[in-house]
């Protein structure tokens, strides 16, 4: 029996926006019978890893201030894949943001005044824009990939890290641990909840996401994104440069890639360590696309793959699940996401072989 | 209950106020919680292995008067936070935070959970609640060097560390001290990974390092990975850590450091349970039996066994210490001078490289 995949003249709507649901539920179904069969609580795993943080108040804290970065560096993905630039780099451009806002916090160590922060939030987004700049310039320059050189630039910008924090930027008091020394008060991302560590970057990015859904929808630059990806040559008609997408692409997207990298350094890190890369800029790929590359699905995705994150660790703690689990609920919801959209544009058709003539 | 933020703030606020309102006296228990997190997976067959090895134990001579809980693969930073405000909200009473990087994270959230007793592995920040242990590894490393001094045919080593911390300096300088008591020319190369556990990144280091023409190889990394590597490309042999490896590299295991958490772990939850707990800052080693030899393996001749038992019978009975001096450092300066011993604190605060360490990059 053969199968082929026919185009769909038109895609569903409602599909469109039920598949992330879907795949979420879907996650949830299979992830309970599959952990079941190997013999753990497989329902206890899917109530602990997706329901226990949003039932215990005491975990809120933890999924905002774990979703921020994400929401951050996905809005500014589902922004580039919209215009199909494949900016893979998220990673590096946050890692770079983060440096950039430590070397300023360093630069003004023991300074007090309000404009610390603001500075090194500039220095940040700048240092996440310069990064995402070299994959623009090799693209529009010499037409190398940019899902290439952005990812391969991850690599070494966590090496940059490791230069740095061992040798010009070494905690003095450190005990020889290659990290940079705490951030004086003025550097800190303060706490917006008392009492709690939700700190300004969980409504900052709340903010993103909204002015960021504003801007796609009604402004021209997000209608210029829009068409160039979704009809490339429509848009040269209309005259878009291709090369000013490709620009505007990276270098927003590695503008907020930045800008939480350098939240995430002055919040919870409050220094550079060896592990400030926590593969935010890979996971928000997930989020850009679970989100339906829209802002607004994006705040939401940011949302649902949090909670995937601190239910793991109540998982491994109530019911003794594997830290590995985790990426596997993480993959099954990117797995049955992209299974959903190809069934969205295309129908599975069964091939029904044609007789051979003079056979029988 | 709507999710207002209102709400949000109200709940919130009250949950983290909740444990600032007991008392900071411990009282005595009938049954006592533990929590344990690890940096890597209790499957590396190494240092998270072995501590996880130390949670059994725990298990074994408590029964029912323990209850044990742990999570793996905790990175080092602010997630470490959260799984510590997880355990202790899961009412363990005590909580072993067991690799170097989660410090920060422990002085952060033992002060909001005062009724809980904080271990830190390894490290150096201690609080009203916060207990430091250790291990003196490096006299295992002591041993481990004698038999590389002896069995080497290059005189030259390789050593995989983590991040130039003084723990893993101190194991360096050890190891190559005691090869250079028996071969003063021996010298060793340091490769830092930056990682405690990437199998592939030690493998990388090991391979590298042996077309540079080591024979021996030491780690100070949580896997096999670089003793595999030992076996694949047949070089004279490597060392476990943490654990004993012999079964990942049969021939090639000279012998291990095996890290004994159990008394330890058990001696803090009988005190936890006895309302007797107070934060310590035990360095135990080979006498107290919290690090210990592996068997030799089988390529290790009779004479090799014998200076390496010496070497540790005589750090057991307090007559030989590694670092008596005289030690120069590798620039050629003096640092101990003959018949001075170095300090806990000296040694705690190591920072530079004996003769016979070539300078890490």
């Amino acid at each position: 029996m053969q199968f082929r995949l026919e185009k769909r003249r038109e895609p569903s709507q409602f599909m469109l926006y039920a598949t992330p649901v879907a795949a979420v539920a879907l996650t949830m179904i299979v992830g309970a019978i599959i952990f079941s069969l190997i013999g753990y609580d497989g329902l206890g795993a899917v109530r602990e890893i997706f329901l226990t943080p949003l039932t215990n108040a005491y975990k809120w804290q933890d999924l905002g201030v774990k979703a921020a970065p994400l929401i951050i560096i996905g809005v500014g993905l589902s922004i580039a894949y919209r215009a199909n630039v494949w900016n893979i780099g998220a990673e590096g451009q946050y890692i770079m943001g983060g440096l950039a806002g430590t070397g300023i916090a360093l630069l003004t160590y023991g300074m007090t005044g309000w404009w610390v922060l603001p500075l090194m939030v500039l220095a940040g987004v700048l240092g996440g824009m310069a990064y995402a700049a070299i994959p623009a310039l090799l693209k529009t320059r010499l037409n190398v990939n940019e899902i290439l050189t952005s990812l391969m630039l991850t690599y070494a910008s966590v090496q940059l890290i490791y230069y740095l924090i061992r040798a010009p930027w070494k905690d003095p008091m450190g005990m020889g641990f290659p990290q940079t020394r705490l951030f004086s008060e003025a550097a800190r991302l303060p706490t917006i909840i008392p009492g709690t560590i939700v700190h300004l970057g969980v409504p900052i990015a709340i903010v993103v996401g909204l002015v960021a859904w504003f801007i796609m929808t009604k402004s021209v630059f997000g209608y210029r994104m829009r068409v160039v990806g979704a009809a490339p040559h429509a848009a040269r008609y209309g005259g878009f440069s291709e090369h000013k997408t490709i620009w505007l692409a990276l270098l927003v997207s590695g503008a907020l890639a930045g800008l939480a990298g350098v939240l995430e350094v002055a919040g919870p890190f409050q220094r550079m360590v060896p592990g400030f890369p926590t593969n935010y800029g890979f996971t928000a790929i997930i989020v850009a696309f679970l989100g339906r590359l829209n802002p607004l699905g994006v705040i939401i995705a940011g949302i649902v793959l949090a909670i995937t994150f601190v239910g793991g660790e109540v998982a491994q703690t109530t019911i003794g699940l594997p830290n590995a689990a985790t990426g596997i609920f993480q993959a099954m919801m990117l797995f049955f996401l992209l299974a959903g959209d190809i069934l969205i544009k295309y129908r599975v058709r069964r091939v029904v072989p044609q007789p051979q003539a003079g056979a029988a | 209950m709507t999710l207002s933020r209102r709400n949000f703030v109200k709940v919130g606020g009250a949950a983290m106020a909740l444990p600032l309102l007991g008392t900071s006296a411990f009282a005595q228990l009938e049954k006592v919680k533990v929590g344990f997190i690890y940096v890597g997976t209790i499957n590396d067959n190494g240092y998270n292995y072995a501590h996880n090895q130390g949670r059994l134990y725990v298990e074994e001579h408590l029964g029912d008067k323990v209850e044990t809980i742990y999570v793996e693969n905790v990175p080092e930073g602010p997630d470490c936070e959260r799984v510590l405000r997880e355990l202790a909200q899961q009412g363990c009473q005590l909580i072993f935070a067991t690799s170097f990087g989660f410090g920060d994270s422990v002085v952060k959230v033992a002060p909001q959970f005062p009724d809980v007793a904080f271990e830190h592995a390894t490290g150096y920040m201690s609080g009203p609640n916060i207990g430091l242990y250790n291990a003196r590894f490096y006299e295992g490393r002591a041993v481990c060097g004698t038999i590389a001094g002896h069995m080497s045919e290059t005189g030259k080593y390789g050593y995989i560390g983590s991040f130039p911390i003084p723990e893993v300096v101190m194991g360096i300088n050890a190891f190559v001290l005691a090869a250079r008591k028996v071969n003063p020319e021996a010298t060793i190369k340091p490769v830092y990974i930056s990682t405690w556990n990437d199998p592939a990144k030690e493998a990388d280091a090991a391979r590298a390092m042996i077309d540079q023409g080591i024979d021996v190889i030491a780690q100070h990394t949580d896997g096999p990975a670089a003793l595999q590597v030992a076996a694949e490309r047949g070089i004279v042999g490597g060392f476990g850590q943490g654990a004993d490896m012999s079964a990942f590299a049969p021939e090639t295991q000279l012998t291990a450091i095996i890290d004994h958490w159990g008394p330890h772990y058990l001696a803090s939850a009988e005190a936890v349970l006895a309302g007797t707990w107070t934060p310590g800052n035990t360095w135990e080693g080979l006498k107290e039996d919290v690090v210990q030899m592996g068997p030799y393996g089988a390529k290790v001749p009779e004479d090799v066994r014998a200076a390496a038992d010496a070497v540790k019978n005589g750090q057991i009975d307090g007559s030989f210490h590694i670092f008596t001096g005289p030690i120069n450092d590798n620039t050629g300066v003096e640092r101990v001078a003959a018949g001075v011993t170095m300090t806990d604190a000296e040694l705690l605060s190591m920072d530079w490289y004996v003769e016979g360490v070539e300078q890490p990059a």
